[in-house]
């Protein structure tokens, strides 16, 4: 079977400036892959070039096999890729329940639905509740977004990308800006998601992420110099060099 | 406990009363007053279908004479040429607008913003110069003239009473029709796209589907307005199309409240009894509305309707 996301040789060039430079990932079925790197060193890029809100410049994003190099986010999320973004983009006008019946509905192409009440429209109302109880949203569900505590609105992102039921999740430094204590509880809630999803994880926070990677890319300047499982990327030295030379390398 | 009247049981019935109040006006003002109410009911529909676009989509239309005038041509020229059969001219200015619609829409709902803007500007005066060039159809800056009274149901709607009836449907029925829409998968799948339309795209949202949908839906509706406009006035010119008729309905919007439906169609009201009002006494009686569109604006940033959901919701609490 193909694996849920390859990326092969992917580039993005601005100009003269390769942010992304022949990046090659394999993300395996059930797996937590984490993209790791100083920062511009083009993680963020290769995200937005998988997702759709990039055009890559060369190279190939295969979904399930399915070559999907260039399509827009919204046939990709059809395609079963999800994505959250590093700054939280909820709709914080609507209630929580609202923001997850909403990708619901996309799910279910109800979108175009122009005579239904959106209320009794919020199909797979159960699944919504399902996962606002996994991600411990439940209490909140019917509160404005923008209601909600930073550490919530990044669950309710996660949550959201959930609904979709996606084969591939992409998060985009899930814990940017959180508490210890709410770094936790993604950490938690991510280790929980491999029975439904792959994900492919940018993050800052190195202990979240030896935590709860099965696998590390680590990345710097627009290249991959490293890839294997956290215990090697710990001890390579490279990565070492290139990555922890610039802060402390006794971190480790 | 005794059963508890709710906002929503109370807007219904507001409504209806308003609907009631409506049909039963015709017997109480003076013939000129009907003819003023009836223009201003075509206006308010016009300014609704605006807030499809400006209110509910997020795309500043700076051309929003382009449908009404385009309309007000085709159901004219067809009117007095074919039929003057109001379903029928409906019909065929409907198609007019919608086919303009589906292509320039296609191209302007690819940009957002000032550019989307000036892009529906710039069809609209495309429109009114073709208006004044294509003489043998449109008869230049003189414009449509004698287009007759339109009939329906076996009988000619005369002016006045029959035809202001037919107004008032046509107003509420494309305000039923549009609160509907607004409150539906699709409508809030227009908000989603309105506050953030990456996030809308990352959960498998086709922005530009969308928003190319709601420009055409504007666009009918705007149409039917620009129908009973050249039924009403009997003829059409150049001026329908004019970017100042695309100003004034972009002030009677924000003046009534974006977003609101109801909001765009009182400040089409409004501004069409204030011109009635100060034209009579003042040479520039958009200072006169200018200065309360300020003032208005200024104090209520979502317009008449800020004002009405600020009372509204105070004599909620109060109760509560």
């Amino acid at each position: 079977m193909a694996q849920p996301l390859v990326v092969q040789d992917l580039c993005k060039a601005f100009g003269a400036f390769r942010a992304v430079d022949g990046v090659n990932l394999e993300i395996g079925a059930g797996r937590v892959h984490s993209l790791i790197g100083p920062n511009g060193a083009g993680k963020t890029t290769t995200f937005n070039c998988i997702s759709g809100f990039l055009r890559p410049s060369g190279g190939q994003v295969l979904l399930g096999g399915r070559d999907v190099t260039g399509w827009p986010p919204h046939r990709l999320v059809a395609g079963g890729l999800a994505r959250t973004f590093q700054i939280t983009k909820v709709f914080g006008e609507l209630p929580v329940a609202e923001n997850l019946a909403l990708a619901a509905r996309s799910r279910a192409g109800l979108n175009l639905n122009m005579w239904r009440r959106a209320r009794s429209a919020a199909v797979a109302d159960r699944e919504s509740e399902e996962i606002l109880d996994l991600v411990g949203l439940a209490d909140q569900a019917a509160l404005r977004a923008d209601q909600l505590g930073h550490g919530d609105k990044r669950v309710l992102e996660v949550a959201i990308a959930l609904v979709l039921r996606p084969t591939v999740l992409l998060l985009d430094e899930p814990t940017a800006g959180m508490s210890t204590a709410e770094t936790a509880r993604i950490t938690t809630l991510v280790r929980s998601l491999v029975n439904r999803t792959s994900v492919l994880l940018v993050e800052h926070d190195i202990e979240m992420v030896l935590a709860i990677s099965d696998e590390i890319t680590v990345m710097t300047r627009g290249r991959v110099i490293a890839h294997g499982t956290p215990d090697a990327i710990v001890r390579d030295a490279g990565v070492q060099e290139a990555y922890l030379g610039a802060t402390e390398a006794s971190f480790w | 406990m005794a059963k508890i009247v709710t906002p929503a049981d109370c807007a219904q019935v507001i409504r209806v009363l308003a609907t009631a109040l409506l049909l039963m006006l015709p017997y109480f003002v003076a013939p000129f007053t009907l003819t003023l109410l009836t223009e201003a009911l075509i206006l308010a529909i016009w300014a609704m279908s605006l807030d499809v676009l400006v209110g509910f989509t997020g795309l500043v239309a700076f051309g929003h004479a382009a449908p009404f005038g385009l309309a007000s041509y085709a159901a004219g020229y067809f009117a007095r040429e074919v039929s003057p059969d109001f379903f029928a001219t409906l019909v065929v200015a409907e198609i007019v607008v919608v086919a303009v619609a589906a292509a320039t829409g296609f191209v302007a709902t690819r940009a957002s913003g000032v550019a989307f803007a000036i892009i529906s500007l710039a069809i609209a005066q495309v429109l009114f110069q073709i208006a004044v060039a294509w003489r043998p159809v449109t008869e230049g800056m003189d414009g449509l003239a004698n287009v007759p009274l339109p009939r329906a149901f076996g009988t000619s709607f005369g002016e006045g009473r029959a035809f202001y009836v037919l107004t008032v449907a046509a107003f509420v029925g494309a305000y039923a029709a549009l609160r509907r829409l607004v409150d539906s998968p699709f409508g809030h799948t227009l908000h989603a796209i309105r506050t953030n339309e990456g996030r809308a795209a990352a959960i498998g949202i086709n922005p530009r589907l969308h928003k190319w949908l709601a420009f055409v839906i504007s666009w009918a509706i705007a149409g039917l307005a620009g129908t009973l406009l050249v039924f009403m006035k009997a003829g059409t010119t150049p001026m329908a199309l004019h970017w100042t008729e695309s100003g004034n309905v972009l002030a009677m919007t924000i003046f009534g409240g974006i977003g609101t439906l109801f909001g765009p169609a009182i400040g089409a009201i409004t501004f069409d009894v204030l011109r009635d009002e100060f034209t009579s006494r003042f040479q520039a009686w958009q200072f006169v509305f200018g200065l309360v569109f300020i003032l208005v604006v200024l104090a209520f940033p979502s317009g008449i309707a800020g004002i009405v959901n600020v009372a509204w919701k105070s004599l909620w609490r109060s109760r509560s």
